[in-house]
């Protein structure tokens, strides 16, 4: 009972202030409608929804013939799990016209959704081109951890959808979940022999066609909310798979920790510290490191990690933080170098990529280039001299994407999934995402990186 | 099937409904499995398999025909052109700006073809790569026909509907693409060609495309494409392909007249062919490389796919007419 009474006399003065203000606010604004409810609902709100993570993050995409039902689809899953309230509704037209955006620079015609299933929370990626998953893979605005296929049960499998399978193995989508769409306008015998041809495919594509879930439906009903067993229960299949099926991603927090470093200081009476922010994983006193770069490979041990000059018990992936090294000088780190986890990082001078080449309109070159260019490639906290060799094309045009061979002229901390930028001069010419790490350079080779055009043409000749 | 449905279900409702699910996903998943033999060796699957069209019209087909598998196949061999023009109309109002510029030369004939379709996925497709393989088939051996007359070199531009007129092996362009259409179920356009042929012993052709295929040879398609027009004295080595690589990386406007254009002032948007920067060798200009290689540029033109519908044509300066007799 006193508690009670309690919480009343603490409730009651709030409530009257409330009430006070929002009645001086409605003889301001003067609106008589508003009922002071409204008014007390509307104050709560923040200006902006607070994005609540409770949920692991999974991004997906709709890939698929133009007319198959992509956009549909996702319509329809908005639909469906908006009855849930797990999403907002959106409509076709909502999804459809993909907008363009402007992702560090590039331009992207790109549609991402937003929702929710009991599990997981997605990204949805809807784009209408392969260059344009391409951009968004390089990019990494929303890196593709797995797909839904969407092929028509009318049509079955087009000539393009090999194409469409090409792409997600080149974007690297190993987990594939396919819906076959527009049931509602085929028969038990038509749907089967899709299932089946889809399958057929996925085996020759390289995926296990056998045990790739094959979800049917239609998406209209589902949008229209008509026959629930082809309509919003396939969704909600759907779904299940794509929780089950497509792993999620594990997370920044979760790998070992790596720190590009930005600064070294040393600090009278305490020692060296590298300065930085916190790549990924977390750091602790005491944990054992590896210093990384510009040719050195240096091991010690994180004595004292500090953020805002206080002590950190640990530091998490995304802290811009100080650590403190034992018994290594301050000249013997440079900015550029990686400190990480011992033997999970190596430094390359070889490497393949995948590259977008900016074009005139999105401050790149009007001009393309040739094999043998000198660029400067810029990645974590290092930059250096890189030649680039094109070995599908000879040049590549403003507004392309390529694959690349790097030789950096000194060894620099690389892995795959490392993204990084191309300069020549003043100007950005493209930016890209490493794909593959090549056998280290020779010494011979290194040699060559710094010989010129008439010395290449005059070996070439010898041959 | 159903008899085991029901022996099974008394048993399925005494046991824990988990166990029930595994045992209802086995009877189903063995359900299913047979059914797909069943789908496997039925005649949909053959007919579909053999013909490649949509499994709603090889369905419709067999219908028609009694389930007489070599009617329904002689009727949708018929029936495919119909479907084809039917399907090209529908979705003849959708945006083609994807697609291939493709050339084909000789030393005195040139080529140069664009054709789109929606998506570049259904670029990078071998059916529409036969496609454009194709019709730029059939303006070479147009301009190899067709083109008579005096002069240095003769041109010809086709729009969208002289290039459907043409035909390759008895078949209109025209007809091909609505085949092309009805099988990828996506717009497809003829957008333009040019034809080019050399009338004098001295005047060459080159062409060029980009991605340039890996071994050089006289047909190629990619995103952009030039033909060039030049005179070299035999005695030197051949620079038309290095020279008409530069003009599809550099797109120059025009060609340029030393006495009359004037450089300008920023290299980089230089417009003029023979003030450019050489491509594959920066320390020149264009017309220094013409220079030390005697060569002259007579005419060249550029495609870059997709650009046709942005912009009407690409603005090159056409030559003066005592050089070029264009035919109609």
């Amino acid at each position: 009972m006193t508690t009670m009474s309690f919480a009343k006399s603490l409730v009651n003065p709030a409530l009257k202030v409330l009430l006070k203000q929002n009645n001086a606010n409605l003889r301001v604004t003067g609106i008589p409608t508003l009922t002071p409810l409204s008014i007390i609902l509307r104050r709560n709100y923040a200006e902006k929804q607070v994005f609540e993570r409770t949920k692991p993050h999974c991004n997906v995409g709709t890939i698929g013939h133009v007319d198959h039902g992509k956009t549909t689809l996702t319509a329809a899953i908005t639909r469906v799990l908006a009855d849930r309230n797990l999403a907002q509704k959106k409509g076709y037209t909502d999804i459809d016209n993909a907008p363009e955006e402007k992702a560090r620079g590039i331009t992207i015609n790109v549609a991402h959704v937003e929702y929710q299933t009991d599990k997981r929370h997605y990204g949805h990626t809807d784009c209408p081109g392969h260059a344009d998953y391409i951009k968004n893979m390089i990019t990494g605005t929303a890196q593709m951890d797995g797909a839904i296929l969407v092929v028509a049960a009318t049509d079955g499998v087009m000539p393009q959808t090999r194409e469409h399978l090409l792409l997600a193995k080149q974007i690297g989508i190993q987990h594939i979940v396919v819906f076959i769409n527009k049931v509602d306008a085929a028969d038990q015998e038509m749907v089967e022999l899709v299932e089946m041809e889809i399958r057929e495919l996925m085996t020759e594509m390289g995926y296990d066609g056998d045990k790739i879930p094959v979800i049917k439906g239609s998406a209209l009903c589902a949008l229209d909310g008509k026959s629930p067993e082809i309509g919003a229960d396939a969704i909600t299949q759907l779904l299940d798979e794509v929780d089950s099926f497509i792993p999620t991603p594990v997370r920044e927090l979760e790998k070992p920790f790596l720190l590009p470093v930005e600064s070294v200081h040393s600090i009278p009476g305490r020692g060296t510290v590298v300065t930085g922010r916190l790549h990924r994983g977390c750091l602790k006193k005491g944990t054992d490191c590896e210093i990384v770069g510009h040719g050195k490979v240096m091991k010690t041990t994180v004595t004292g990690v500090e953020m805002f000059h206080k002590t950190l018990e640990e530091a998490q992936a995304g802290d811009q933080l100080g650590a403190l090294v034992r018994s290594i000088k301050r000249e013997q780190i440079k900015r550029g170098m990686v400190m990480a986890k011992p033997g999970t990082v190596k430094a390359h001078d070889n490497i393949e990529a995948a590259v977008y080449i900016l074009s005139k309109e999105e401050g790149g070159r009007a001009k393309p280039f040739t094999s043998f260019i000198q660029l400067q490639m810029f990645s974590m906290t290092w930059d250096c001299a890189t030649q680039v060799t094109i070995p599908q094309k000879e040049m590549v045009m403003p507004g392309e994407d390529a694959t690349l061979q790097l030789r950096l002229l000194k060894p620099m901390v690389c892995e795959t999934g490392q993204r990084f930028t191309l300069r020549l001069g003043d100007l950005t010419l493209g930016t890209g995402v490493i794909t593959k790490i090549n056998k280290d350079l020779t010494e011979e080779d290194r040699l060559k990186l710094l010989e010129g055009k008439k010395a290449r043409e005059k070996a070439a000749a010898k041959k | 099937m159903p008899g085991l449905h029901k022996l099974r279900l008394p048993f399925v409702k005494a046991d824990y409904t988990y166990k029930a699910k595994m045992i209802f996903q086995l009877v189903r998943s063995f359900h299913t499995s047979l059914s797909f033999r069943a789908a496997e060796s039925s005649l949909l699957a053959k007919l579909r398999k053999k013909t490649g069209y949509t499994i709603a019209n090889c369905k419709k087909a067999l219908e028609m025909h009694n389930n007489d598998t070599d009617k329904a196949e002689a009727w949708l061999n018929d029936q495919a052109q119909a479907m084809g023009w039917a399907k090209a109309t529908k979705l003849a109002g959708r945006k083609a700006l994807q697609g291939l510029v493709a050339v084909k030369f000789d030393k005195n004939h040139g080529v140069l073809v664009e054709l789109n379709c929606e998506t570049d996925f259904v670029a990078k497709n071998e059916k529409f790569h036969k496609m454009v393989e194709d019709a730029t088939s059939a303006c070479y051996k147009f301009a190899h026909t067709n083109l008579q007359s005096k002069g240095a070199v003769t041109k010809m531009e086709l729009d969208s509907e002289q290039l459907g007129n043409l035909s390759i092996d008895g078949k209109k362009l025209s007809e091909v693409l609505a085949l092309f259409i009805g099988s990828v179920g996506e717009n497809a356009v003829l957008r333009r060609a040019e034809c080019w042929k050399a009338n004098s012993n001295d005047v060459k052709i080159s062409a060029y495309t980009h991605p340039a295929p890996s071994v050089a040879s006289d047909y190629s398609a990619g995103k952009y494409g030039a033909l060039l027009a030049y005179k070299q004295a035999n005695d030197i080595e051949d620079r038309g392909r290095q020279l008409c690589q530069h003009i599809v990386g550099c797109s120059p406007l025009k060609i340029g007249d030393k006495d009359n254009d004037k450089p300008a002032t920023n290299l980089d948007d230089e417009v003029c062919l023979i003030f450019q920067e050489y491509l594959l060798d920066p320390s020149y200009t264009v017309q220094e490389f013409l220079e030390e290689n005697k060569m002259e540029v007579i005419d060249y033109i550029r495609f870059s796919c997709g650009e046709s519908e942005e912009t009407s044509l690409p603005g090159v300066e056409k030559q003066p007419l005592d050089t070029v007799q264009t035919l109609q």
